[in-house]
């Protein structure tokens, strides 16, 4: 006899196995552990456990200036890190009731949209790759390197880029890096098409993603999931649309909704927002390189002297959903607290609920689709 | 009944060729230690020391979020088992003593030989 | 009696060396035949595949150890040698110890039932056909074996599931077998070739929905990628050989690669023409050669046909392999039993009334 979640007895004539999925296992993204209770290859039960990325990313700002803790926030999501950057550094100037200057706001714009594609082309292949094709890691890999090498010669770091500062942001973009940027973009629709012409339609992948991992918007909406994950059931949500930030009043681009969110439609969602990125892409560069002359990219805060008082919320539609950061500030150089609000953590919890009932390769196709990144979950 | 069967196989072939396509692209192979790659002056490295302009005045060791890192007491000590290659002390060294250099091949067998320790004048 | 055994014996018996010795000696000439071509050929299809994913990718591949990269399996090979093995402290010992074994000398018989020409032929097995899937179906024991004994959850399902597999495969592989029983009247794997000496004649042309069965639940049974369920990598880890390390786990890394070429050399004997040269005749009987060297080359000759076909196969393979993502399992098996089986069913009655109007002519 043994107990289930809800502590009714059962017979032991269903017998089950109890499987760690993790820390360590090829396709958990990172070191999630999920106790995964089986009856022969179905799965009746998973509890997700995180942790073992624990950095102490909030405590560790206690005890650190503003402008020490900056380069930190890289790591906080290392595959999009100008988006914590900036869900940061706004909390910041708003405290101190900083406007940054318009290049700036561009600037700012073009590197986040670059991140976005960044972060959705590794998941893809890593997802891909959950799923058993080879190829297309190679393939979104070398896309990626490109956008890579861009942000290497633009920030310094190829990952970890510490370029927003308070007011602006530290370098200014050259003529040649736009051109460079404005080549990519032109590229990277052609590989798009052929990530499409190999995947979308395949039998095999639509036989291993649809009907499978339905969230549906109860679900989404209780769990408080949030990014393409939602987007992906027909709630229209997005930051960037809903409260403009930045300069995203003057882009044209349009936030893709689908209607069920199952693995395939949430695969979909990522395609059409990596070409709408695409396209704000295109709209900075033009404006960067008709305005090449302008040269005010910062309004030259000294970083060492903030002392805020008060509290601020920033937040940013980041590659994973909202991603806010709260800060309570005490009128000295160390913040009071620091809270971070990470989507992942969140789509992390519904794990359990869409992946019940299916088999193991479904997990896999599931998990994956729901593009959930450990260190962003456990901070 | 026929269309539904054709059309996957049709998918299935478009996928074999756009992976055949692909075969015959350039490659992107960057054979490491004989090529290796054009790094820009923007890049983070290794963190060179100047000890004539240095005012020991310990903003780098303020700025430094990885704490412990650099300390400045009789010499300056930097630990690169440490550093996060954030360039923080680099921009903010109000005499332009610290500046950052294209090094990144920093592994070694011996940890020590990561901290470098430097004479103050 | 062939043309090699005969020089052979001659040779032999002019020394004074007794029969029977010489009957062993002929049979240990073999083994080590078969042993070297399934080494060599598992050594360069392991470079070979790494070098064709990298083609496809867009990288080089393996290019430091030797001119091209092409030592690298060896130097792989030398460096799993001198692994550690370890051992799983609550594994059934016997039995870990065992599977590998089961898995390895299965694919290390099989090699001698296929003719590599007309004259190399260990053993020219009247139901040559029947007793290659048969002995097959050992390897699959030994998995099931490494996946219980290692007691591992992760082991045992990759175990459970090549069991299921290999019942689902088999069925459709077996029906389109008996057309090509019914195509050439023979279950013996020479008189197959034998029957298919021109290109016209080749098993493929009627059979083609038989070939095409044929090729994709072999792909099953190999666990190559689009099926490689026994081993998923991002499900499993890495399946039914999760435990093992060192010599045992290049076991089933060989047995895996030496099948994937054995079973496209019975695929290219079944339906390709096995080592019959596809323009009807051979190029080493345009020259005027003397009967004995005349006989070794065309030997010679017929070995590298039926190489060239089983590399192009194998190509396929591959190719596959770069393109797609893995079935599901459940879907796989669907696959198998809703639609393989009765197409193959079709296939071997299509086959039958082939068969009957050819007969006619």
């Amino acid at each position: 006899m043994m107990k289930d979640s809800n502590g009714i007895m059962t017979k032991t004539s269903e017998r089950t196995m109890l499987i760690n999925i993790g820390p360590q296992h090829p396709s958990t993204h990172g070191v999630l552990r999920m106790l995964v209770t089986l009856s022969g290859e179905q799965i009746i039960k998973i509890e997700p456990i995180i942790g073992y990325l624990h950095r102490g990313m909030e405590k560790m700002a206690e005890t650190r200036t503003y402008l020490q803790y900056l380069p930190i926030v890289d790591r906080i999501d290392y595959l999009s890190g100008f988006f914590c950057s900036y869900a940061y550094i706004s909390a910041i100037e708003n405290l101190i009731n900083t406007d940054i200057p318009i290049k700036a706001k561009y600037i700012r714009t073009l590197t986040m949209e670059m991140n976005r594609i960044s972060s959705h082309l590794l998941w893809l292949g890593c997802y891909l790759l959950d799923l058993g094709a080879t190829s297309p890691l190679f393939y979104t890999f070398i896309e990626r390197e490109k956008i890579l090498n861009i942000f290497e010669d633009l920030t310094g770091s190829r990952m970890m880029y510490n370029y927003y500062t308070f007011g602006g942001v530290k370098r200014d973009i050259d003529k040649e890096l736009l051109i460079r940027i404005k080549k990519f973009s032109k590229e990277f629709l052609k590989a798009v098409q052929e990530y499409e012409d190999l995947i979308t339609n395949n039998p095999i992948f639509l036989t291993r993603t649809k009907n499978i991992g339905i969230l549906s918007k109860e679900d989404a909406t209780e769990y408080s999931i949030t990014g393409a994950n939602l987007r992906a059931c027909g709630i229209q949500k997005d930051l960037r649309k809903d409260s403009p930030y930045l300069i995203y009043n003057n882009l044209e681009f349009s936030v893709p909704t689908g209607t069920i969110s199952n693995s395939h439609s949430r695969y979909i969602m990522r395609i059409k927002e990596m070409k709408e990125s695409n396209k704000i892409i295109n709209q900075c560069t033009d404006w960067l390189l008709s305005n090449i002359e302008d040269n005010e990219i910062n309004t030259k805060i000294n970083p060492l002297t903030i002392k805020p008082n008060g509290a601020a919320l920033g937040e940013v539609e980041s590659t994973r959903g909202l991603l806010q950061c709260y800060i309570e500030a005490n009128g000295t150089e160390f913040p009071n607290r620091i809270k971070w609000r990470t989507p992942s953590f969140y789509a992390t919890q519904a794990i359990n609920t869409i992946a019940k009932g299916f088999m193991i390769p479904d997990l896999m196709a599931i998990f994956g689709s729901l593009d959930i990144i450990m260190p962003e979950v456990d901070r | 009944m026929i269309k539904s069967f054709i059309y996957p196989i049709k998918e299935l072939i478009k996928g074999l060729l756009t992976v055949l396509k692909n075969g015959f692209k350039e490659k992107v192979t960057l054979e490491y230690p004989e090529k290796k790659k054009v790094l820009n002056n923007n890049f983070r490295g290794k963190i060179k020391y100047d000890k004539t302009k240095c005012i020991k005045c310990k903003i780098c060791q303020k700025v430094c979020p990885a704490k412990g890192t650099i300390e400045i007491n009789e010499t300056f000590k930097i630990d690169y088992s440490q550093c996060i290659f954030c360039a923080n002390c680099v921009e903010f060294c109000p005499k332009g003593a610290l500046t950052i250099t294209k090094e990144y091949e920093l592994a070694t067998n011996n940890k020590n030989e990561l901290i470098f320790n430097e004479g103050i004048n | 009696m062939s043309i090699f055994h005969l020089i052979f014996v001659e040779y032999l018996l002019k020394l004074n060396i007794p029969e029977w010795l010489i009957f062993m000696l002929w049979q240990i000439i073999y083994f080590i035949f078969i042993s070297l071509l399934m080494i060599l050929a598992v050594l360069f299809l392991v470079l070979f595949e790494r070098k064709y994913l990298a083609f496809f990718t867009r990288r080089k591949g393996p290019n430091r150890v030797g001119l091209y990269g092409c030592l690298q399996t060896v130097a792989d090979g030398i460096k799993i040698l001198f692994k550690e093995n370890i051992m799983p402290k609550n594994a059934d010992k016997f039995i870990y110890f065992v599977a590998p074994i089961i898995v390895f000398a299965p694919i290390l018989t099989v090699y001698s039932l296929i003719p590599f020409s007309s004259d190399i032929n260990s053993y020219k097995s009247d139901i040559g056909i029947l007793l290659f899937m048969a002995i097959l179906s050992l390897p699959i024991a030994g998995v099931l074996f490494a996946g219980y004994s290692s007691r591992n959850k992760y082991s045992l399902i990759g175990g459970m599931r090549s069991c299921i597999q290999a019942i689902s495969s088999e069925i459709p592989i077996f029906l389109t077998l008996a057309g090509i029983v019914i195509l050439t009247g023979s279950m013996n794997l020479s008189e197959i070739v034998k029957a298919q000496h021109s290109f016209s004649q080749w098993n493929i042309f009627p059979s083609i929905l038989g070939f095409i069965i044929f090729f994709i639940c072999s792909l099953i049974t190999l666990n190559r990628i689009p099926f490689d369920f026994p081993e998923a990598e991002s499900e499993l880890v890495a399946g039914y050989n999760s435990e093992y390390s060192g010599m045992k786990f290049a076991m089933f890394f060989l047995g895996e690669y030496a099948l994937t070429f054995i079973f496209s050399a019975y695929a290219a004997t079944l339906f390709l023409g096995g080592y019959n040269s596809p323009f009807g005749f051979y190029i080493a009987d345009l020259f005027d050669l003397t009967l004995i060297t005349g006989e070794i080359i065309r030997n010679i000759e017929q070995f590298f046909w039926l190489i060239l076909k089983t590399f192009f196969l194998i190509l396929i393979i591959m190719w596959i392999r770069a393109a797609y993502p893995r079935f599901k399992t459940e879907k796989a098996l669907e696959l198998c039993w809703y639609i393989f089986i009765p197409l193959a069913i079709f296939n071997l009655f299509v086959l039958c009334i082939v068969q009957y109007f050819r007969g006619s002519l």
